[in-house]
């Protein structure tokens, strides 16, 4: 009698995921397996996938290597994640260290700093897009006091992280600075994490004499590296498949001159604009290998900078 | 009993959520006794009112088939389309105006005309259709697709600002593109250093309209090769550079992002940022509303005009085949495996004004405001006084029986036309000098020629069995 009311617990408990394991089945698995076989094709939607041995991934390679089509957008990307990342990091730390602080209003301000990450994406790019505009926008009026032009953010090709246009700053600083106003999750989590280092440890600093800044680079930011390492896999992985915000604010085509192209832009361009489902398969499969050769490699450095409570992880 | 709960639940509303589903596609108002042809379009708002008016008008005239218009608005219309087609469930007509005719009748995606309607009907609606219509629905020798509304761009200019400027009277039309340089300079303005008006700014997005007034070809029918690097295309992104050159890079770019910034997306040449401005037909409206406007406030009235696109001047004598312009324009397209293609082709008649339909066309151009695509209609009594209400639409209309070339309709097109206007836009708005125009445009033609030799390699969509072929 026990065995049947465990047996049928067993299959309603199946019956419930059902919903969940279909999803997976046909959204997730069916169509990982289904891009590496159809990244050896050419496909157009319309006719059968037709075998073409690695002509997509060499097409992807002549491209890096003349820095057109997928170079392009992979040096974009690249830029991008390369100064998000680092800001975004910095940015959540420093507001998470803050909104610890013990002062009044500290909820207030806790919830203020993490309102802009609820904001839809569309809705913030819309905003991004007046608080950028060249003319109008209200960042350029106050930018306007230090620069003869001021920067043209989503209308200018220039990249204000390069010695060749330094502190001229174009559409990836644009979608840079986008990246920074939703840093509330990450804050949220640094801030729980804060919460969570042992009073014990300052009490014994503060008692051997350390400063404030003494207790943050070697208390707090040795306690916190597992979630900076955490954020950082989670970052690279968000700024490779950044879209929603690269479609609105460059109108779905990578302007000025592909200078806002993305990676995950670049691929659903060559999908649904221009046919080539193969070539698309083949850049989803270049960059699941660059995110696993970046996590892998964040992984192998950890082990010098992220320190975990009970001991290094084997 | 309380155990199977969740499981009664869970078979209660997937019950639900199927009479839903169901009773939800049966709700359609198509009558029992006619056939239904099934039109995606992108129009909505006042657009889409008229093409509600027009099916309504068409419904009402026929006994056999009904039109049901379903509003597409926004984007991945293609992708929605190519999904339904693989899925065996197309519409019966779309409507489109991306340069796609040739792509997808090369992939088979779409039916031809002759496929679908008897020969005579298709060789009569070839001959009713002016040039500048046809040119953008004739692939490889076939009719594939219908235009139904020709854009077609001209210079627009403020009078009283060109005037004033110049000190006498606006010419009637533009004799060189040189007149079109001096006037733009006499308009230019600037207010403590700042650029405040500009007399022309070509639009980096234009390469296709000056690329063909200077009298190059985009690509070559005959020998299938992309000339992006002609001669006439390379001096007309010359010219266009010239712009970038006197302005300033930085300023461009600027210029043409606070464009965006207007009010309502109000048209430039109203708000005097701009004494000349290349645009299509539909800004006349714009300017006749902001002139009734100011009538209205008892303010004085500004005068606008329309000039032709200019010619190259006789100091310039590379310019053997200058066309009038570039046009582009708005497509009917039967998807293959439509089930009704042949309620679709009356469609097609009906609002193209053929086999005696040219009353209604004609309605239909003067509420949309669109230019009819074949003369009669434009020569109609209705058409004809719409238009002399409207003596700046009439350019427009005057201009759409002349020379005017589409993008090259072959497969890949639509992304040919995007990295052409990549390449503008960073000659125009990039603050390092792009020295070697022909260079770029030589390694752009290339790499559009390998684009389009990969797509001529796959079989076609109506040839294709299924399957993995090798």
């Amino acid at each position: 009698m026990a065995a049947d009311a465990k047996k049928g617990d067993r299959w309603t408990g199946w019956l419930f995921i059902s919903p969940w394991l279909l999803g997976v089945a046909v959204l997730f698995v069916y169509p990982f397996f289904a891009s590496l076989i159809w990244s050896f094709t050419e496909y157009d939607l319309l006719t059968s996938p037709r075998f073409v041995g690695a002509d997509n991934y060499e097409r992807i390679a002549r491209e890096v290597l003349a820095g057109e089509g997928f170079g392009k957008a992979l040096w974009n990307t690249f830029y991008y994640a390369a100064v998000s990342i680092p800001l975004s990091t910095m940015l959540a730390i420093a507001l998470a260290v803050m909104l610890n602080w013990k002062v009044r209003g500290q909820a207030l301000f806790r919830t203020l700093f993490y309102l802009p990450s609820m904001v839809p994406m569309v809705a913030s790019s819309i905003l991004w897009l007046w608080l950028l505009d060249p003319r109008d926008g209200m960042l350029n009026a106050v930018l306007a006091l230090f620069y003869e032009t001021p920067p043209l953010w989503f209308q200018g090709m220039q990249e204000g992280v390069s010695l060749s246009t330094p502190f001229q700053f174009g559409s990836k600083d644009g979608l840079t600075l986008m990246s920074l106003w939703g840093v509330g999750n990450f804050m949220l989590i640094y801030l729980a994490a804060i919460g969570d280092i042992d009073e014990s440890l300052y009490q014994a600093a503060e008692l051997d004499g350390a400063g404030v800044w003494q207790k943050f680079r070697n208390i707090t930011l040795p306690m916190l590296s597992p979630i900076i390492f955490f954020n950082l896999i989670l970052g690279i992985i968000q700024s490779v498949q950044a879209f929603t915000q690269v479609y609105i604010v460059s109108e779905g085509t990578g302007q000025p001159a592909e200078s806002s192209l993305m990676i995950s832009l670049q691929l659903f361009l060559a999908a649904f604009r221009d046919l080539e489902m193969g070539y698309a398969s083949a850049i989803a499969w270049v960059l699941f290998v660059v995110l696993a050769l970046a996590t892998w490699g964040l992984f192998r450095s950890s082990r010098n900078w992220v320190h975990y409570r009970g001991g290094r992880l084997s | 009993m309380i155990r199977q709960l969740p499981v009664a639940l869970l078979v209660v509303f997937s019950v639900v959520v199927v009479l839903w589903g169901t009773m939800f596609s049966l709700n359609r108002d198509t009558p029992a006794d006619r056939a239904e042809v099934v039109f995606w379009h992108f129009w909505s708002g006042p657009d889409g009112e008229v093409v509600d008016e027009v099916v309504r008008r068409f419904n009402e005239s026929q006994e056999e088939f009904f039109v049901r218009a379903v509003s597409m608005p926004g984007n991945n219309f293609d992708m929605k389309l190519f999904l339904s087609i693989t899925g065996g469930d197309p519409p019966d007509l779309i409507n489109q105006d991306d340069p796609i005719v040739g792509d997808w009748a090369f992939r088979g995606a779409i039916y031809s005309m002759e496929e679908i309607a008897p020969a005579d009907e298709v060789e009569q609606m070839q001959n009713w259709l002016l040039p500048a219509a046809r040119s953008l629905g004739e692939y490889d020798g076939k009719l594939y697709a219908v235009c139904n509304g020709l854009d077609i761009r001209a210079l627009y200019y403020n009078q009283d600002l060109v005037e004033a400027a110049l000190g006498k009277a606006a010419p009637n039309q533009l004799e060189s593109v040189e007149q079109l340089d001096q006037i733009a300079e006499l308009c230019t303005r600037y207010d403590d250093g700042e650029l405040t008006q500009v007399g022309y700014l070509p639009d980096p997005r234009r390469l296709w309209v000056w690329g063909s007034v200077f009298g190059g070809d985009f690509y070559d029918e005959q020998t299938g090769q992309v000339t992006a690097e002609d001669q006439q295309i390379i001096a007309a992104l010359k010219w266009m550079k010239g712009y970038r050159d006197r302005l300033g890079a930085n300023t461009v770019a600027t210029y043409r992002q606070n464009d965006q910034s207007l009010p309502n997306k109000m048209f430039p040449l109203l708000a005097d940022r701009y004494a000349i401005i290349l645009d299509g037909q539909w800004r006349v409206r714009d300017i006749e509303a902001a002139q009734e406007a100011s009538r209205r406030k008892g303010e004085p009235v500004t005068r606008y005009g329309v000039w032709p696109l200019p010619t190259l001047g006789p100091e310039s004598p590379e310019s053997p085949e200058s066309k009038a312009g570039w046009v582009n324009g708005n497509v009917f397209l039967v998807p293959r495996h439509a089930r009704n293609s042949k309620g679709a082709w009356e469609f097609i008649k009906f609002w193209t004004g053929l086999n005696g339909n040219v009353e209604q066309a004609a309605q239909t151009c003067v509420a949309g405001g669109w230019i009819p695509v074949a003369k009669p209609v434009s020569d109609s009594v209705v058409f004809q006084s719409y238009l002399d209400e409207h003596p700046l639409f009439a350019k427009f209309v005057e201009l759409s029986a002349a020379d005017q070339v589409p993008t090259p309709l072959v497969p890949g097109a639509a992304r040919y036309y995007r990295e052409v206007n990549n390449l503008v836009q960073r000659v125009m708005y990039d603050d390092h000098e792009t020295p070697d125009l022909k260079g770029e445009l030589h390694t752009l033609g290339k790499t559009m020629q390998q684009h389009i030799d990969r797509i001529h390699r796959r079989p076609s969509f109506k040839s294709s069995a299924g399957g993995f072929d090798e």
